[in-house]
């Protein structure tokens, strides 16, 4: 095109004078730095503290049944597998610092299929094992007492059977159709790269 | 190395113009560029001048254009391409910017990237490591994304 000089003269017309200074832009930076990845940060410090007391109160507390040690080291687990999965994911990102486009896509596309690995497995998993946890953790505190055990019981079970079937599946389809979504637009994006 | 101060005086009129060339919204592309510095604020330190300070700035923001499909719906809805007006722009400079916007706003996400670097003058090499295709790929992009534009522009009775 003979004419991309003038082109090049609308295009360089923009205004770009309402941009912040770089005195402002620096007061701006420092406000938000580190805010993307922070509640990854808040998951695993959250959980890694919530383990570590788990463990912490089997020595403390000495408990004199097994299914309390056992209850309590399948909830620290699950814990585990919720912190090294975002370990894992922030450690990713930490990776992306100088990357082309082509590659960026590329790793949105990652992103996208291990988030929907997470709900499909691994939050599974997590939820397996905390569920499991909590019901012989219970069973100490209760096993003497029928009525006691029975109020108990029922409500740990509904409270699982809640999330299982209503709760989880609900934001599953929700986060699943959003997910898909993007990585239809990524599919296409990864399509005019090649 | 440049400090910050100066690579943002330096480079946020580029950065800004090229967002606005990929999204044609002021204030998506003021977001975007803001994002972009932060990127920028946050891994200067850690830069390790493997590619030139300015090709590490335009991955960071074509790269923050591209995760806007992510956010935005507007980008995410918008239905490509759509039909310029008929009725020839007015010959203001705004105007004729607007144009040219809308023009590079039919373009498929990647071209749109394209043609905003070729426009702020960057090298066909340096496009080609920002983008992450061949330089010969990228020679072939540049050229059709010309004769589309120029097309348009001739059809609305541009450059005659």
């Amino acid at each position: 095109m003979d004419n991309l000089n003038d082109l090049k003269a609308i295009w360089l017309s923009a205004k770009t004078d309402d941009l912040p200074s770089s005195t402002e832009m620096l007061r701006i930076v420092k406000r938000f730095r580190d805010q993307k990845l922070r509640k990854k940060w808040m998951v695993i410090i959250m959980t890694i503290a919530l383990a570590a007391l788990m463990i912490a109160a089997i020595f403390f507390n000495k408990p004199t049944l097994v299914t309390t040690y056992i209850g309590q080291v399948l909830a620290a687990s699950a814990c585990v597998v919720l912190a090294v999965s975002n370990i894992r994911s922030i450690g990713r990102f930490y990776k992306l610092n100088d990357c082309s486009n082509k590659e960026f896509i590329a790793f949105l596309e990652q992103t996208r299929l291990n988030q929907l690995y997470f709900y499909k497995n691994t939050q599974v998993w997590g939820m397996g094992l905390s569920s499991t946890g909590l019901l012989l953790y219970s069973y100490e505190f209760v096993y003497q007492n029928m009525l006691w055990c029975i109020i108990t019981y029922s409500l740990v079970v509904v409270y699982i059977l809640v999330f299982f079937f209503v709760v989880r599946p609900r934001g599953y389809r929700k986060e699943a159709k959003k997910l898909n979504a993007t990585m239809e637009k990524l599919k296409e994006l990864s399509n005019q790269i090649k | 190395m440049p400090g910050f101060e100066e690579i943002y005086s330096l480079y946020s009129p580029q950065i800004f113009r090229v967002c606005m060339g990929y999204v044609n919204d002021h204030e998506q592309a003021k977001d975007l560029t803001q994002e972009t510095f932060i990127s920028v604020w946050k891994n200067l330190a850690s830069f390790k001048n493997r590619s030139k300070i300015s090709t590490w700035i335009f991955r960071i923001a074509t790269n923050n254009c591209l995760r806007a499909l992510e956010k935005s719906k507007r980008v995410m809805t918008t239905e490509l391409p759509f039909h310029l007006p008929d009725v020839p722009p007015e010959e203001t400079q705004e105007d004729k910017l607007r144009f040219l916007y809308n023009c590079i706003a039919e373009l498929e996400e990647i071209d749109r990237i394209i043609i905003s670097l070729v426009l702020e003058d960057l090298p066909q090499a340096e496009i080609a490591a920002i983008v992450g295709l061949s330089n010969g790929n990228i020679r072939v992009k540049i050229h059709r994304i010309k004769e589309k534009l120029a097309t348009k522009f001739k059809d609305h009775g541009q450059f005659e």
